[in-house]
């Protein structure tokens, strides 16, 4: 299979990020991936274009609930950001979903144009092939 | 007796006035009001007044209407009514709007007053009392509020991370990638571990009653020193005691080892990993009935619009995965218990200071 973007991956949990990380790598083991255990950190990041992507389109798969800057407020702060540098991104949720993650805000962050869709922790085979789906389809939309 | 019981009473006759306190003051803490902008004042400046006691004939405002009024304004103390009038329509007027509590018929005697106040004083107390409980639990909601986010946090994600890296390892053979992510389950399984014990912790000091013995902070030190000995060598980080201790001090034992534990292994947690002269500086000094306590680290320090917020249950104000948002929390519980005060000094990049200050028992 052959991938053609890049990844951004910003989970707290570093076990998250290995085991995301080696799921993409074990597909394609040339993907260009970089793993944030810091939101505020990967905001700074692309917001001063520190983020090589080898001119591919950038996909982010992003945690919802970190200290400091939780995936709302990302998705929050990167709608700020120029459309010059947003469009060479899309965002992908990926991140436990349960009763104690208000459906109000799981709504309002789907209608952000740059968030792409859900998938729910943990990751699996069968919902790693369903995010490249969903990330080939935030492509194409463009 | 208990400190008296406050009461204010309204009425345009100074006469009436007199004749009230003068048969009262004895029992009672009355306080006299000739007009109703004197009532509000005497009101705003005493807000412990349990009883309001108001004539229904006045010239400026009647009865009902300064009950209505302050119903809104001063909802906590009980409203009587002293009315030498009793048609239907004024009493219905009184409960409907007044929302009073009794009514007292004019001329009164003593003793209608005195029951009046007795039973108005029951009906303050259960009231204030359900104000107090319900406080309790708001706060135990919002406490359950957080609970439910860490629980989801701090239990699911590492569960959910290992179980991701189980699919994963279903899939690879390379033992060095398998070592590595077994390295990192085992991490994440030692956090959880971490978590519920905080989680033992924040039980035993919100339910736990006090066991108070003599503290010999030498011994406590000796105790608790092992731990970070082991840090303080594979970190390179200079881990400097010094305890003066003359006079006997008593206290609990577990809550200040609670204390000591969450903020050292904080000390040495928090490091800054590029700095070169890396130290933990622990200082107790026992004078006059009190211990003084400071914990110097030479860490990354905390910015300042997180100081406020740091002893909040689940605050986090650092993205490193190693806290759980209960050692400070604990912290504070801990010395809510034992008596005690805690100040916090940071520069970023440069370290931090706790000081604490806890009474002898």
């Amino acid at each position: 299979m052959s991938i053609n973007f890049s990844f951004i991956i910003i989970d707290d949990g570093e076990l998250d990020c290995y085991v995301t990380q080696k799921f993409l790598e074990r597909i394609d083991k040339n993907l260009l991936v970089r793993t944030f255990q810091s939101a505020h950190q990967a905001l700074d990041v692309i917001r001063d274009g520190y983020w090589d992507s080898g001119s591919l389109h950038t996909v982010i798969l992003l945690d919802l609930q970190m200290p400091l800057m939780n995936g709302f407020r990302f998705v929050e702060e990167f709608e700020k950001l120029d459309a010059e540098v947003q469009k060479n991104y899309s965002i992908i949720i990926l991140s436990i979903l349960n009763s104690a993650t208000n459906p109000a805000d799981i709504a309002r962050i789907l209608s952000y144009d740059k968030v792409n869709s859900i998938i729910e922790k943990p990751l699996t085979r069968e919902k790693l092939f369903l995010l490249l789906q969903k990330a080939e389809s935030s492509i194409n939309v463009l | 007796m208990a400190e008296k019981i406050k009461i204010l009473y309204v009425d345009d006759e100074p006469d009436n006035l007199f004749g009230f306190k003068a048969s009262l003051r004895f029992d009672y803490h009355i306080l006299t009001a000739i007009n109703t902008p004197q009532a509000i004042a005497f009101l705003d400046n005493n807000p412990d007044i349990r009883v309001v006691f108001c004539d229904q004939r006045m010239p400026e405002k009647t009865g009902v209407e300064f009950f209505e009024q302050i119903r809104i304004s001063h909802p906590h103390p009980v409203r009587i009514l002293l009315t030498a009038y009793t048609d239907v329509e004024s009493i219905i007027d009184a409960i409907n709007k007044g929302n009073i509590y009794r009514y007292v018929k004019k001329p009164w005697i003593e003793s209608d007053i005195i029951s009046a106040i007795f039973e108005a004083n029951k009906f303050y107390m259960a009231n204030s009392m359900l104000a107090v409980k319900n406080d309790e639990l708001q706060k135990a909601y919002d406490e359950l509020n957080k609970f439910a986010y860490s629980v989801s946090h701090d239990i699911r994600g590492p569960l959910s991370g290992i179980l991701g890296a189980i699919n994963l390892a279903c899939e690879i053979d390379d033992v060095e990638e398998m070592k590595e992510m077994l390295f990192l389950m085992g991490k994440s399984l030692k956090k959880l571990d971490t978590y519920i014990l905080s989680m033992h912790d924040y039980y035993s000091l919100q339910r736990g009653e006090l066991n108070v013995s003599e503290i010999d902070f030498n011994r406590l030190i000796e105790d608790i020193k092992p731990l970070y000995t082991v840090i303080s060598k594979t970190d390179n980080v200079t881990f400097n005691i010094d305890i003066s201790q003359d006079s006997v001090f008593r206290s609990d034992p577990v809550p200040l080892k609670l204390i000591f534990n969450n903020l050292l292994s904080n000390a040495f947690k928090y490091q800054d990993k590029k700095s070169i002269a890396k130290s933990v500086d622990l200082s107790i000094e026992v004078r006059e009935n009190k211990a003084l306590i400071n914990i110097t680290d030479t860490g990354i320090g905390i910015l300042g619009s997180h100081i406020g917020e740091i002893f909040n249950l689940f605050y986090r104000a650092n993205f490193q995965e190693v806290g759980s948002g209960f050692g400070l929390y604990n912290v504070k519980s801990a010395l809510l218990k034992l008596n005690g005060q805690i100040e916090v000094n940071s520069v970023m990049h440069q370290g931090t200071t706790f000081k604490i200050t806890i009474p002898s028992i």
